[in-house]
């Protein structure tokens, strides 16, 4: 028995196993890059709705449910509806940007909640660059003040960062940064549209160098410990690689993603609704909507696709809701991709010129 | 006490930026100084009381708008319980360079030059009186911002007119704005505000225009919107009517302290600074005693051009 | 580890989170961070750990679930209990 073959018998049996749920599009901060659509209009969920979508959730064995946004803990039903998802035995993960998670209401996160896993966002080594990206004075200095007390409250806590043409040149000062925190840091190569096709956020897109230098970074920390190449390449949703399977990604077949207005997406990348839950039940559009069943069916067409490109095809990260996001359909392969194995590859063609042993001259 | 410490739960929760969940699909046109002003994401009963509180003052949906604002909603539970009797309530304000932050009675709100001005307003207010006057305490810092930036000023005031000019009396709390209102009321001026006025520039000399927030005097639009500013006057309750010129920097002085909201702002002074001062130069400015006699009314229509 | 008995009683511990797929159980310990897939039995034994039943009304729930020899029925859950108390899943409530 493996993690991996079971996420993969998920993917293949459409066996529905990790749900986000972006609760609110409101945040306390305003970072540029954000791909939040907010110009998004629906009825927003109701806490009844959402106590229903959870029990549904439960009875179909979801294990994951992360809490997002927005800012989830800006939410005003966020500690009830975390509470509920905890009662049911889901593996909560809760997605915040850290700027409130302080005092009274980190702890009553950790003791109401009890979350496994709170993501918190870091955009820069400095203030400078930091605030730049969340357009919040004193963000950073609160950010690090907030994640030192989590720690302190034993709330297990991790670094997500997106690598940008601002933070690009500290990034090995963002490694040292949460290493001296003893938190563990995962920097996304790439800045995506926003979910509305606004290509803004791409305008503090990396550079070829900027990736090359993150590349070179994480094989160096990898060196010391196992996978190096594992912490380059996607995963599932907890970073655990399934077994071969028909399908290039869970998208719609293990996983969904659902905004603040009900729609229901196959994953958060990929904004192409396929119901929505004030119309039906999460049951019935995980049995019946005909946009899953087209994008289960897709998925399979994009691991034709992905295994077509040849070895190394793995290190195009491919995602089909940012192949459909950046280049109009989910089986284009677009340059962010390209880059990214052509970066890959080469960082890799050095680290096997490498010598194993330092050589004594 | 930090931003929003008196009026927050959770002040660390602010937004950060115009977005969350509206209350409806609804919106309005409001042709006010400095506009028109487009209010969206409104449920249908806050379009209601909106619409009866600035009667007279909505235009077609379809119209072209100067100044955005989205309204959000916002959980009762993100607002202290304060008892606000016996003292006078005023906005927890936070300014920076490209925005304002405004925290009040279960409200929140923004302005943001982006770089054109555009408003947020989170509230849990979804209707009724209680909801148009969140909606009217945002709005009068909105519009006071929105016409500094168009070269005038909102100013604490009375504005009487004869129908063809206007001017303009200044003063505290107390000095006497709704007295002297009412004393060339009653006869025969017309009452622009005796709260809230506003002061544009326009070709050859400013203009006294009318908003739509009075206290007990003025208000609904009734008349043109605007009148040539004849004086500026400085209020002071006294047992005769009599008047004295003051010079433009005693007039400046009294407009300043006459600017809500935006006075307290550093990084509008200089801003408002030279609006007032150019106002100050181009009006003859007065101390104006007067007496509940009611002479003050002919005293300002014999002030001299 | 406590010596289990027929009589002992468990209850899983609060950090667990578990999910049955296609009768396989995947359990996530929160405080360690540990995943472990369970078998079929394995995850009857989660199920049942409900901190009122003992280990013998497990045996006698699963008897009729599987059709299994008794003696080994016994020894698989009395190990599985063991091992689940080892990795940290369950705790006893009474011996």
């Amino acid at each position: 028995m493996s993690l991996s073959r079971l996420i993969s018998t998920a993917w293949r049996e459409n066996l529905l196993f990790s749900v986000l749920v972006e609760l609110t599009y409101r945040c306390n901060l305003d970072c540029f890059f954000c791909y939040n659509d907010l110009g998004l209009r629906g009825e927003p969920m109701q806490r009844d709705e959402y106590f229903r979508l959870f029990a549904d959730l439960q009875e179909m064995e979801v294990l994951n449910l992360t809490l997002s946004g927005g800012e989830p803990l800006a939410h005003p039903d966020f500690l009830v509806l975390g509470a509920r998802a905890r009662q049911l035995g889901f593996v909560v993960r809760i997605k915040s940007n850290g700027h409130a998670l302080r005092g009274e209401l980190a702890r009553r996160i950790r003791d109401e909640i009890d979350p496994f896993l709170i993501e918190t966002s870091l955009h820069g080594a400095t203030a400078a660059t930091h605030d730049r990206q969340t357009r919040v004075p004193g963000s950073f200095d609160r950010l690090l003040a907030n994640l030192a007390e989590m720690r302190r409250l034993g709330l297990r806590v991790k670094i997500n960062s997106t690598l940008t043409a601002w933070n690009e040149g500290e990034i090995e000062g963002m490694f040292a940064l949460a290493d001296s925190l003893g938190i563990p840091l995962q920097v996304d190569p790439e800045v995506t549209p926003r979910d509305d096709g606004d290509r803004e956020p791409l305008q503090v897109a990396p550079s070829r160098e900027g990736v090359l230098r993150l590349f070179r970074l994480q094989f160096e920390r990898g060196r010391a410990a196992a996978g190096a190449a594992a912490e380059v390449a996607r995963g599932g949703d907890d970073g655990t690689m399934p077994a071969p399977v028909h399908k290039h990604c869970g998208a719609g077949s293990s996983g969904i993603a659902i905004d603040p207005y009900g729609n229901v997406y196959p994953c958060v990348q990929w904004r192409r609704p396929v119901g929505n839950l004030h119309r039906q039940s999460i049951r019935e559009i995980w049995r019946r909507s005909a946009g899953l069943a087209e994008v289960r069916e897709l998925t399979g067409h994009v691991k034709e696709m992905v295994d077509a490109q040849g070895s190394g095809s793995h290190l195009l990260n491919f995602c089909p809701g940012s192949a459909a996001a950046q280049a109009g359909s989910p089986l284009a392969l677009y340059p962010a991709a390209e880059q990214r194995r052509e970066l890959l590859e080469q960082v890799m063609a050095e680290e096997a010129g490498r010598p194993l042993l330092p050589v004594v001259r | 006490m930090s931003f929003g410490d008196g009026f927050l739960r959770f002040p660390d929760l602010f937004p950060g930026r115009r977005g969350g969940e509206p209350w409806g699909e609804r919106s309005l046109v409001l042709d006010v100084a400095g506009g028109p002003y487009r209010v969206a994401g409104l449920a249908a009963a806050q379009e209601e009381a909106v619409r009866r509180k600035f009667d007279g003052l909505c235009r077609a949906a379809g119209t072209a708008a100067a100044v955005a604002i989205q309204v959000f909603r916002a959980p009762a539970a993100d607002f202290l319980e304060r008892d606000v009797r016996g003292w006078e309530y005023m906005l927890d304000m936070e300014h920076s360079r490209s925005s304002v932050l405004l925290a009040g009675m279960r409200l929140m709100a923004r302005l943001d030059w982006a770089p054109g001005l555009t408003g947020g307003l989170w509230t849990c207010e979804a209707a009724g009186e209680e909801w148009a006057s969140i909606f009217e305490n945002y709005f009068r810092v909105l519009a006071a911002y929105r016409l500094l930036g168009a070269g005038g000023a909102v100013l604490h005031s009375a504005g009487v007119s004869d129908g063809t000019s206007a001017w303009l009396l200044l003063g505290p709390s107390g000095a006497g704005k709704s007295t002297s209102s009412r004393l060339c009321l009653e006869r025969g001026a017309s009452v622009l505000s005796d709260d809230l006025n506003a002061v544009l520039p326009a070709a050859g000399a400013p203009r006294l225009v009318r908003l739509p927030f009075a206290g007990d005097l003025g208000g609904p639009p009734g008349g043109p919107p605007s009148y040539p500013l004849k004086a500026v006057l400085r209020l002071v309750k006294g047992t005769e009517d009599r008047l004295r010129p003051i010079s433009p920097a005693a007039a400046l002085a009294g407009l300043v302290a006459a600017a809500p909201f935006v006075n307290h702002d550093p990084w509008r002074h200089e801003a408002l600074l030279g609006t007032l001062e150019r106002l100050a130069r181009s009006v003859p400015a007065y101390e104006l005693v007067f007496s509940l006699g009611g002479g003050l009314w002919d005293i300002l229509r014999a002030i001299p051009a | 580890m406590s010596s289990i008995t027929l009589s002992t009683v468990f209850r899983r511990r609060s950090d667990v989170r578990y999910r049955r797929i296609e009768g396989e159980a995947v359990v996530l310990r929160q405080s360690a961070a540990e995943v472990l897939v369970l078998n079929e039995v394995g995850a009857s034994v989660l199920d049942l750990a409900d901190g009122e039943r003992s280990v013998g009304e497990w045996i006698e729930a699963l008897r009729s679930e599987y059709d299994a020899d008794p003696e080994t029925l016994t020894h698989d859950v009395l190990t599985f209990a063991g091992e689940l108390e080892e990795a940290g899943m369950l705790e006893v409530v009474a011996p």
